[in-house]
């Protein structure tokens, strides 16, 4: 998997689109930013208070699209700017739903995005800084940005936002930052096995 | 807790071949009461390597053998080829056999300890080069072009790399994993060597040509300074130069050379034909193999050739205070405006008070996360004391986010979790203090909890951006196809064009390879140029400083957060936070779109 593809963060649905329905012909950022496009035009229409209908259907349509543009290889000229608009796409979704809610569900929007972001700059720098990536579960576990979007509309639709979000946020803090604390305690436990890098404290002395 | 083998499994080569007007070894060449040779390998032993191996030539085989036997730090074994196919040869089998990282090293190198230990000590580089930006002579090296810090292109004395950014100062670490890439392309190099390939004969001819009209301009220039200086017209024998003050090839060519100059150029010849290590480096960068950089940074570096150029070296070392040095360097490069003038010109000093006090730049990361969840805390009151005390604290917390990367610089104690843990911690911090604002500004009855979650959004966004960017560029990188070891050139798809030669290309000295490239669409040539315009704008150091302050950084996001929080209330930070977020992402966009399109 390219480093690209890594940081899009793609859920089990989303993979599915894109090698089904995505693999064959189109431009990946084009088809992202037409997933975007409706949801712009409801923000910008109706702001917050938009019907649960049009939410549900701007949340689909950008799930839809966004998925699709996973099945084409990142070789083009705007590849860069796919993962970074994906981001924007689910942030953004996430908090128009919580703006719709209003009230608790905002921090508990905040929570969540908070936690998100964790796993896209773990992503990042535990490639960069140990050269490896989670493991599989985690992905499927942290559901990619299209499960997690899907899990904010049923919450939305139910009218269950505050205590799904801050459940949600809660459970999502646990496992990520504790697979991460366990990836660098096993692969610090490799260097010292290795004998790769001096103890520092030993230095010291 | 229990003791951890440290098992420093450095084996390094030491190439003895570059030769002295007498023939004698450069590397023998007296320094202070030793000799170069030996004042490296001191340097070394102190740096883990456990194992040397000199290569040589078999004339200087005795000297070499005879000044070695007083050097018992660590075990060297003495090698005499009789030429640098044989060298590269030789490479090639201790790269194979030996275990642990592998140095290969100009043995006529004279420079200070830290600056093989910026290379040789940092985990960081696993295989790299020392290198320098900008022009450096003394007398002469090999140019290297980097792309993303990354060496894409290698001189050496067969090998041209266009464009070039910086300087190979013959000191190259191979990771345990690449020592496979040079034992197979050492291989192929040998066999070159000992045949050279018309592409290489033709190369080594040019820069034969290319060195002699920089000796003779250098002359020029000089004798005309002379001249001027000692109020005397200048000498009739000297060329008039064009209107922009440069020569032409045919002027140059028929400048007479003093002595010394014609002898400097047949030490530069030689020592560059004998340069095994360049081609080393040509072969693991033709391989696509990763090679990182240390940069020598403001430190001293020379490959002395003749006594002349020792005492030079010697007088000019001298001149270098390492840990004055080493503390001014601490710092980063690219930094931001408020970090490079508001912060750093203290924290430094803070670094070494801490280095000296024995702490590890990781419980320096700690300590400032720490302060940034009492700024979080401080913000949360929502009273105007909590917004003034959050703002100070957040300005200690970003001082001591300065120190962790200074202290780590500056003690070398680099570590993959300490990279790790700066940079989870200061995002961690970032999204904790906006938590805490949003709190305070509920607290009085103002929910700002959509624009806490906007500005997140938007951080995080424009990192991904630098982040897929750079990503997208690693691949391009990757997917270049590399051009094999018998062709001098190494663009590929750049032939030159009709009515050209080397040699007229040559007094280009600005990328002559630009002039070749083939027509380009309007579009594309039209965004090159835009591109072109605005990097000239930074030869102006103001411009370049407000192109910084526009792209937001860190040290800027948390002075503007201090200060509105201060004055004014966290609705102001946030907004502040998004408009000048905002308009840097298009910022930094609008150049990467150039790019794109100039592809």
């Amino acid at each position: 998997v390219s480093q690209l593809k890594l940081y899009r963060d793609d859920g089990l649905l989303a993979r599915f689109l894109g090698r089904v329905l995505g693999g064959a012909a189109g431009w990946p950022f084009l088809q992202l930013l037409l997933g975007l496009l409706p949801g712009v035009v409801a923000i910008v229409a109706k702001g917050d208070d938009p019907s649960d209908g049009l939410v549900a259907g701007c949340v689909v349509w950008l799930i839809l699209l966004g998925g699709i543009s996973s099945g084409r290889p990142h070789t083009d000229r705007w590849r860069w700017a796919l993962p970074s608009t994906l981001r924007a796409a689910e942030y953004g979704a996430v908090l128009w739903m919580a703006a719709a809610t209003g009230g608790s569900a905002e921090p508990a929007a905040f929570a969540l995005l908070g936690v998100v972001a964790f796993r896209q700059y773990d992503l990042v720098y535990r490639l960069r800084y140990q050269g490896t990536t989670p493991p599989a579960w985690v992905s499927i576990v942290s559901l990619g940005w299209d499960g997690r979007l899907v899990l904010v509309l049923v919450l939305f639709l139910a009218g269950a936002m505050t205590t799904g979000l801050a459940i949600a946020a809660g459970a999502l803090a646990v496992v990520l930052v504790g697979e991460s604390i366990h990836s660098w305690t096993s692969s610090l436990r490799m260097d010292a096995a290795e004998g790769v890098y001096e103890d520092e404290e030993e230095d010291i002395g | 807790m229990p003791s951890v083998p440290s098992t420093p499994t450095t084996t390094a080569v030491v190439l003895v071949a570059a030769a002295t007007d007498d023939g004698g070894p450069a590397a023998l060449l007296a320094w202070e009461r030793t000799t170069i040779l030996r004042r490296l390998l001191d340097q070394l032993a102190t740096l883990d390597v456990v194992r040397v191996h000199v290569l040589t030539r078999p004339a200087f085989a005795d000297a070499v053998d005879a000044e070695l036997t007083a050097f018992t730090a660590v075990g060297v074994e003495l090698h005499a080829s009789a030429t640098i196919a044989d060298d590269l040869a030789t490479i090639g089998e201790l790269a194979a056999g030996a275990r642990g990282t592998l140095i290969i090293v100009n043995g006529d190198v004279v420079t200070h300890r830290e600056a093989l230990a910026g290379l040789l000590a940092d985990p960081r580089v696993a295989t790299g080069i020392l290198s320098t930006g900008g022009r450096t002579g003394r007398p002469f090296t090999f140019r290297v072009r980097s792309r993303r810090g990354r060496v894409v292109g290698a001189n050496s004395a067969f090998h041209y790399c266009h464009h070039s950014t910086g300087s190979f100062l013959g000191v190259l670490k191979v990771s345990p994993a690449d020592r496979a890439v040079v034992a197979s392309q050492c291989a192929v190099l040998a066999s070159l060597a000992a045949a050279p390939p018309p592409s290489w004969v033709e190369e080594y001819d040019f820069k034969a040509i290319r060195w002699r009209q920089a000796l003779a301009r250098t002359h020029v220039r000089q004798s005309l300074r002379l001249a001027e200086e000692e109020g005397a017209p200048p000498p009739a024998d000297l060329p008039v130069p064009g209107p922009d003050g440069e020569y032409t090839p045919e002027q140059l060519a028929a400048v007479t050379l003093p002595d010394e100059r014609v002898q400097e150029l047949r030490r530069r010849l030689g020592a560059g034909r004998e340069d095994a290590g360049a081609l080393v480096l040509v072969g693991l960068v033709r391989a696509g193999a990763t090679v990182g950089q240390s940069y020598l940074r403001e430190l001293f570096w020379a490959r002395p050739l003749s006594e002349t150029d020792v005492d030079v070296a010697t007088e000019r070392i001298a001149d270098f205070d390492e840990d004055k040095v080493l503390l001014e360097t601490a710092v980063k490069a690219t930094d931001g405006f408020f970090t490079t003038y508001f912060v750093s010109p203290y924290s430094r000093y803070i670094a070494r008070w801490a280095a000296n006090r024995g702490l590890t730049p990781n419980q320096v990361t700690s300590f400032s996360l720490l302060l940034g969840v009492l700024t979080a805390a401080a913000f949360a009151t929502g009273e105007r004391w909590g917004l003034i005390a959050g703002a100070v604290l957040l300005q200690l917390a970003f001082t001591f986010d300065c120190v962790d990367g200074q202290l780590a610089r500056y003690s070398r104690q680099f570590s993959k979790l300490g990279a790790w843990l700066d940079s989870v911690f200061d995002r961690t911090k970032e999204y904790v203090v906006f938590a805490g604002l949003a709190i305070g500004a509920s607290r009085t009855g103002d929910s700002v909890w959509l624009l806490a979650g906007a500005a997140l959004t938007l951080q995080t966004v424009r990192h991904m951006f630098d982040f897929s960017y750079a990503a997208a560029a690693h691949q391009i990188i990757a997917s270049e196809i590399p051009v094999p070891l018998d062709q001098a050139w190494d663009s590929l798809n750049q032939p030159l064009p009709p009515g050209e030669t080397r040699e007229t290309l040559a007094v280009e000295a600005s990328a002559p390879v630009a002039a070749v490239a083939p027509a380009l669409p309007a579009s594309k040539r039209f965004a090159a140029s835009l591109l072109r315009s605005w990097r000239r704008l930074d030869r102006s150091s103001s411009i370049k400083w407000i192109k910084r302050i526009v792209a937001f950084p860190i040290g800027e996001r948390f002075a503007a957060i201090s200060i509105t929080a201060a004055l004014w209330d966290a609705h102001t930070s946030f907004v502040v936070l998004l408009v000048w977020g905002t308009f840097a992402m298009i910022y930094g966009s609008a150049g990467r779109v150039l790019r794109s399109v100039a592809r």
